[in-house]
């Protein structure tokens, strides 16, 4: 296993009388594409923003290659490919001129791939930043994270105001940055992006991390929904006290039932062939209806997930 | 309450505003009218100050210039006009401010038409002027009544509403220009350029004669044409009635062109410049360093301020020569020109020391300037255009101490070219200045207005852009009078010495002084590391 390259511990931020994060403890492995995952306010940009010197830690360390994020943040920016999440530049420069300035601020990147990547995002460069589109805004801001080849990209809600094509270009990169053996931290609302591009996930909720785990993991934990239609009438209770059934409701006067499932269906199957069956289908939530789910307990994750990490 | 209504909001938006200038204006003239009684107490002095007025009618008209109020309305007859600075930055940002933010969008998502969106919102600002004009006049005469000066409360309110009428015009002139330009900063910058033309249009025909339909061209020559506080001259009504006529169609004007543009568009698109894809690398130098990009930033702001001040400079030398004569009897037989030159720091042997008095004006300018620099930089750092500079691999320090960097080259540029238009003009007109001293006199403006910026750099480590810029400029308006009134309402060393103009000092005169020069080079310093050691330290833009 490749040592950490991004290490929080216990990381605890707030604004004043408001809570921004509590004790986030979280490692990130080299080459992992990691998805930072929570609702608005939850705590995501907080922690970028400090992993980022952008914002001082109340207590707890964020360090990026062994090097503590704010005491070495100059070290630590070199190595670092940073897109924000509500990006604002000179509206004054054209895209080029500000790919440029970035560009020399980092010491120069090759030209070569800066204009590869340009072409990629179709970028028209000659533009006023102020004449952009939202997604033109975010290609700029994109490109300039991407350019250096950076070892580690942090990217706050990187595919907000792209279009579907773009974002398909998008995840692409992320792909290649992976194959590479560089280590993409992103936090997004598109559950279907982190679940096509990343490998573990962490759900961060009120400011504290509430899960961290692999991409197929959660889908291990997620509930699943199995619907049966019978030629008759059945006994609801024959199903209810089923190993594996988490919930059972009723349907069509009784004669279909559907199940919500957590773990095996081999007793269902086996209860439900004891009737005549005409039909039974099964529905596999996304990472989307997992995430739903995950925020829809008032105040508490559910028992069975904060048990799995 | 004040969120029923887009009017209410606004009008909520600007309570600060109506306040600070309110109260600012209000005092201001309070100090006058307890500062004047002991100026023109004597006979003496009372006709030195008549015979002075004609030789400084190119400032302002001269009329009843030996009572209160006529002196209050000939020595800040231009001076006031700077109220409508804020009518200017808050028209100008009123719609297009919105538009850059988002704002807009979202406010016209609303079910109010466009008309009466931007109705309200004309409502709110002219509210706020009258609101400012009535608490202008309230003091004034409180001031007046205080200081025992004969002026009536209609008077006062009249000279505050003649105020408010010459902000509205400027304030829609704003309102208009923002229609055509894609940033407030543009409206604003073309609008505060057309208050400097039209002070000086105003200017011309007590300068130059037969040269009367130059200045009716200015708005400000309408404004001038009250003067509700010289005894038994009142206000003209005509000029006031065509204030407000201007203000309302021209802003009528703004609103007919804002409902039927483009949100976030402006009225006359300009064709783009077809992409440029192989145009990177661009090579351009601005965009090799922070401090060369900061360099870049401050470059248009220093041309204008340059010509302003340098402008100001020259302009000064021939005044001075022209009124030569004058002004040297003046000054030696009166009462109130040993206080000129007491504030001037010299005697009239020479044309210098007038010409000292006039160049404290110049790092008030400059100072103006650091004013505008050092809200850029809280601008910046508030609205996270920061964020990705510093998530490069430059340190913190070396961004602020570059934008610093190159906030020095421009008030070194501005003092330098002064200098040298000063010199050229001095030549040309015969007046002889020391040249150490002229050189004194022009870059040892320099510290003060790097410690205005120093200053306003500091405070925006924990100040918004709005109140770090509100507070500096503050104090720049309470340095000014404490050097400008304090000697004349007799003040002691110590409250002088608040004042960063005390340390300028006379240097036309004087030459350097390093012990003062050095209190500002410090001061300047400590407010600058002090304003780094927060930065380094603080969330941004938080």
């Amino acid at each position: 296993m490749t040592a950490p390259i991004i290490e929080i511990d216990k990381l605890t931020k707030s604004y004043g009388g408001r809570r921004g994060i509590v004790d986030v403890s979280l490692q990130i492995r080299e080459g992992e594409v990691f998805g930072f995952l929570g609702p608005n306010g939850a705590g995501k940009t907080t922690t970028i923003r400090i992993l980022m010197a952008l914002l001082r830690a109340d207590r707890g360390a964020a360090r990026v290659a062994g090097l503590d994020s704010w005491q070495k943040s100059v070290d630590i920016k070199r190595l670092i490919g940073y897109v924000p999440g509500e990006p604002s530049l000179d509206p004054n420069l054209t895209g080029g001129q500000l790919l440029e300035y970035f560009a020399h601020l980092r010491g120069g990147v090759d030209q070569s791939y800066l204009k590869q990547l340009i072409e990629r995002l179709e970028l028209d460069p000659g533009r006023k930043f102020r004449h952009y589109s939202t997604g033109n805004k975010r290609k700029v801001v994109l490109i300039q994270a991407f350019m250096h080849r950076p070892r580690v990209l942090i990217l706050d809600e990187p595919t907000s105001g792209l279009d579907p094509l773009n974002q398909q270009e998008f995840d692409g990169m992320v792909r290649e940055a992976r194959d590479d053996g560089r280590t993409v931290f992103l936090s997004s609302h598109v559950l279907s992006e982190v679940e096509k591009t990343c490998t573990r996930v962490g759900i961060i909720r009120d400011g504290r991390l509430v899960r961290v785990g692999g991409v197929a993991e959660l889908k291990d934990i997620k509930r699943y929904e199995i619907t049966i239609h019978f030629a008759q009438p059945v006994p609801i209770e024959t199903f209810a006290q089923l190993e594996g059934v988490a919930g059972v409701e009723k349907l069509a006067n009784g004669s279909a039932v559907r199940l919500a499932m957590q773990g095996s269906a081999d007793a269902v199957i086996k209860a439900a062939a004891r009737y005549p069956v005409v039909s039974l289908t099964s529905y596999e939530p996304s990472l989307e209806d997992v995430f739903l789910r995950f925020y829809e307990s008032d105040g508490k994750a559910p028992q069975e997930v904060a048990g799995v990490v | 309450m004040w969120f029923s209504s887009v009017y209410l909001k606004t009008l909520r938006d600007f309570r600060v505003p109506i306040l600070g200038w309110g109260l600012g204006l209000g005092f201001l003239m309070t100090a006058v009218f307890a500062a004047v009684p002991a100026l023109l107490a004597t006979p003496a002095a009372r006709a030195s100050i008549v015979a002075l007025g004609p030789s400084f009618a190119w400032f302002a008209d001269p009329i009843k210039i030996d009572t209160p109020g006529g002196y209050a309305t000939w020595k800040y007859g231009l001076t006031v006009l700077v109220v409508a600075l804020w009518p200017i930055l808050a028209q100008s940002a009123m719609l297009r401010g919105e538009e850059e933010r988002g704002t807009m969008d979202v406010l016209l998502s609303l079910p109010r038409g466009r008309f009466r969106v931007v109705i309200e919102k004309v409502a709110a600002m002219w509210s706020a002027l009258v609101l400012m004009a009535v608490l202008v006049g309230l003091l004034a005469f409180a001031g007046a009544r205080k200081s025992n000066v004969d002026i009536s409360l209609v008077a006062t309110i009249a000279y505050g509403l003649n105020l408010a009428l010459i902000s509205a015009v400027f304030g829609a002139i704003a309102l208009l220009l923002a229609q055509f330009t894609s940033e407030r900063r543009a409206a604003a910058g073309w609008t505060a350029g057309l208050l400097l033309v039209f002070v000086v249009l105003d200017m011309v025909h007590r300068v130059v004669p037969n040269t009367l339909w130059v200045s009716r061209l200015s708005p400000v020559y309408y404004f001038n044409l009250s003067k509700p506080l010289v005894p038994g001259y009142g206000f003209d009504a005509g000029a006031m009635v065509l204030l407000l006529g201007l203000s309302i169609v021209l802003s009528g004007i703004a609103v007919w062109l804002f409902v039927r543009r483009d949100i976030g568009g402006v009225v006359l698109t300009r064709r783009e410049r077809p992409a440029v894809r192989a145009a990177l690398p661009a090579g351009d130098w601005s965009l090799r360093s922070v401090y060369l990009r900061g360099l870049a930033m401050v470059a248009m702001p220093t041309v204008w301020w340059t010509l302003g001040i340098a402008g100001f400079a020259a302009w000064m030398v021939i005044v001075v020569k022209q009124t030569e004569a004058q002004l040297k009897s003046l000054l030696q037989g009166s009462a109130l020109g040993g206080d000129i030159l007491k504030a001037g720091g010299g005697d009239v042997a020479t044309n210098t020391t007038i010409l000292s008095l006039l160049f404290v004006f110049l790092p008030l300018m400059l100072m103006a300037f650091a004013v505008t620099q050092a809200n850029r930089w809280a601008a910046d750092e508030e609205d996270g255009r920061l964020e990705i500079v510093l998530s490069t691999p430059q340190s913190r320090l070396g961004v602020l101490l570059g934008r610093f960097a190159a906030l020095t080259t421009a008030t070194v540029t501005i003092s330098v070219l002064t200098l040298a238009t000063t010199s050229v003009a001095s030549s040309i007109t015969g007046i002889a200045l020391d040249g150490g001293n002229l050189v004194a006199a022009t870059l040892s403006m320099i510290p003060l207005g790097l410690l205005v910026a120093a200053i306003g750099y500091l405070l925006s480590g924990w100040l918004s852009a709005a109140v770090d810029t509100g507070l500096i400029s503050f104090l720049l308006l309470i340095w000014f009078f404490i050097s400008f009134l304090g000697p004349g309402l007799s003040w002691p060393d110590a409250s002088l010495r608040l004042s960063a103009f005390y340390y300028y000092g006379a240097p036309l005169l004087h030459g350097v002084q390093p012990a003062d020069l050095a209190v500002i080079v410090v001061a300047a310093a400590v407010a600058l590391a002090l304003g780094s050691y927060r930065f380094v330290r603080k969330d941004i833009a938080v």
